[in-house]
């Protein structure tokens, strides 16, 4: 029953700015099956949230094929939880986790229902009247990602959700999400900078080289379901995927960092290394 | 849990201060905070409004003295008492009120024909790239002809009656109202467009709960210098064709030399200025509940 509910091909994205052009993803092909979960890393600035925005359509790709299976036409097709602050400061914590429901005509007493179980889950019950700049960043990260939840689309685009958050809110939240994907098994693409919340929730990890972002490799999470996090990090089959994740990524890290030093010379000149070979051995990572 | 709710909801009554002052260090803490820090301002506003209420007691006792010693020509500046009995004679002959209320439908009319277009337009313009394009040369070109160079335009088109009035008040509001909105729907950060966008609203949605709300601020400015217009034209718009009014009362009174009654009305505009400030001022700060100051 693995159809494919995401299909990539060739994939690519360029942004013209003023006279340039700046290659954010160039070819990436990449199928994601139905129900699962896949966590994207890469080096900063390789392109993960380009992808996730052109797979949210706020952005249209210069070239490549994007398939999207489309299953249940009741529910919305994706929701995004997007890296920078992104709720209305105009509208209290409740209309702000309803925002999605309320744009499908859905009725006051259902969204009632709905915003009120996600308060509870991102503990800010007593914060429903609230409004954003009474809250704290972590706070109103945690409302973005009510938001995304309360739509129940079929495919969560997560970006970077819990990057800002505090160790104990971030296990709490990875809980309730990897309790609510196996509830429902949707379809979540969850970009992280972190290798192991990668491993905590993922079945499949993607990584992405460092800019121009393009597909890396990809590596199976056969960690067994249902996941305790407070267990995993003494699991010796995590840590081994650990330390083989990290030996992949490690090397884009310093790519990146090598091509940053670059652009003020020679910009998007990837092929132009060996000048610079010299000055690597001097990174530290 | 209630009464929390309600606290955050009139975090502005200050009754809610040393309520919030006396809460505990609780998960609230935050929003305490943010109040002892709002109390701190209020009592520094305290201070300025004593501040502000002697400067013109103070020019008013000078003028008072300043005339009778020959400092001040009465003829253009006649002492304060003058004023304040001419005042009462028209309070009493019931002129003072048909003046303000014959200027205030004008005006009321005048803002409302000229705010709600901009309004719509302003949006329409903020929202989508299309309107503004086709939009954008005709106001820029039109904006700056002074309003007072139509007037003569305005009157040949419609006569000396109450529309012409109404209309020169409309285009200033018109301009300001427009303008600001649209920079308003500039100005709100792209990313609530693509949230929007993201979670399925309609054309209606980004209307009324994105651009408008988001907007909200810098229309409530175009608002403002919108009646400052209004009440800028009223005075030029009665000057021809009118025979009631406080812009005409002006003008009549400078025609037979009554500058005390000049000076009520004056006195009318200013005030009529002063209650429209708060007046949306207060309208403000009960639609955005969500701006910290
Ligand atoms: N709207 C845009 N216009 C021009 N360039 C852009 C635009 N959006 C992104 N880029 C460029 O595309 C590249 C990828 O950006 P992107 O935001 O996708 O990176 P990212 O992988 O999400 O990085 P991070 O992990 O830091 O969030 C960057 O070089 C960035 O400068
Ligand atoms: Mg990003």
């Amino acid at each position: 029953m693995a159809t494919d509910k995401i299909v990539l091909r060739g994939l690519t994205k360029q942004f013209e700015v003023k006279d340039r052009t700046i290659t954010a993803v160039k070819a990436v092909d990449l199928s994601i099956r139905e129900g699962e979960f896949v966590c994207i890393v890469g080096p900063s600035g390789c392109g993960k949230t380009t992808l996730l925005r052109i797979l949210a359509g706020l952005e249209t790709a210069t070239a490549g094929e994007i398939q999207i299976m489309r299953n249940d036409p009741s529910k919305p097709l994706n929701s995004m939880v997007f890296q920078e602050q992104s709720i209305f400061p105009w509208m209290s914590v409740r209309k702000n986790i309803g925002f999605g429901l309320k744009c499908r005509g859905v009725n006051r007493r259902t969204i009632a229902e709905v915003v009120d179980r996600y308060l509870s889950m991102i503990g800010l019950q007593k914060f429903g009247e609230a409004y954003p700049h009474q809250l704290s960043g972590g706070m109103k990260q945690r409302v973005s990602v009510a938001r995304a939840f309360a739509n129940d689309p079929e495919i969560l685009l997560m970006d970077e959700p819990f990057a800002a958050l505090d160790e104990q809110n971030k296990i709490m939240l990875q809980e309730e999400l990897l309790k609510i994907w196996e509830g429902s098994r949707k379809t979540v693409i969850f970009i992280t900078h972190s290798i192991d919340e990668a491993l905590i929730l993922a079945d499949r990890v993607i990584i992405m080289t460092s800019h121009p972002g393009t597909f890396k490799a990809s590596i199976e999470v056969d960690l067994p379901r249902p996941r305790r996090i407070a267990e995993l990090r003494s699991d010796s089959r995590f840590n081994e995927l650990f330390t083989y994740l990290w030996s992949i990524l490690r090397e884009e890290v310093r790519k990146a960092k090598v091509s940053e030093g670059l652009t003020f010379r020679d910009e998007d000149e990837h092929d132009d290394h060996s000048r610079t070979l010299g000055d690597e051995s001097k990174l530290v990572l | 849990m209630a009464e929390r709710n309600s606290a955050v909801r009139d975090a502005t009554g200050d009754n809610l201060i040393s309520r919030a002052r006396t809460e505990g260090a609780t998960d609230e803490g935050g929003l305490a905070f943010r109040k002892q820090k709002r109390s701190r301002w209020s009592m520094g506003g305290h201070s300025n409004a004593v501040l502000g209420f002697l400067s013109p007691v103070v020019i008013l006792v000078l003028w008072e003295i300043a005339v009778p010693l020959g400092l001040l020509d009465g003829r253009f500046f006649p002492p304060p008492h003058a004023i304040a009995g001419t005042f009462w004679k028209m309070v009493k002959s019931g002129q003072l009120f048909s003046d303000v209320y014959v200027s205030l439908y004008r005006i009321i009319l005048g803002f409302l024909a000229g705010a709600i277009p901009g309004l719509i337009i302003g949006l329409s313009m903020g929202l989508f790239k299309p309107v503004r394009w086709l939009l954008r040369p005709i106001i820029s070109a039109t904006y700056p002809i002074p309003k007072l160079a139509l007037m003569p335009l305005i009157i040949l088109m419609f006569g000396f009656g109450e529309t012409q009035k109404v209309i020169t008040i409309a285009l200033g509001t018109f301009f300001m109202v427009l303008i600001n909105t649209m920079a308003g729907v500039l100005n709100l950060d792209k990313i609530y467009l693509d949230v929007a966008k993201n979670y399925g609203a309609s054309r209606r949605d980004f209307y009324l709960r994105v651009a408008l709300p988001g907007a909200l601020p810098l229309i409530f400015t175009g608002l403002e210098l919108g009646m400052g217009m209004a009440l800028l034209l009223i005075v030029a718009a009665e000057m021809t064709g009118a025979v009631e009014g406080i812009g005409y009362r002006i003008w009549a009174a400078q025609a037979v030399f009554k500058t005390k009654e000049m000076f009520v009305a004056f006195i009318l505009i200013s005030l009529l200025g002063y209650i429209f400030a708060e007046a949306l001022s207060t309208i403000q700060r009960k639609v955005i509940p969500w701006k910290s100051q």
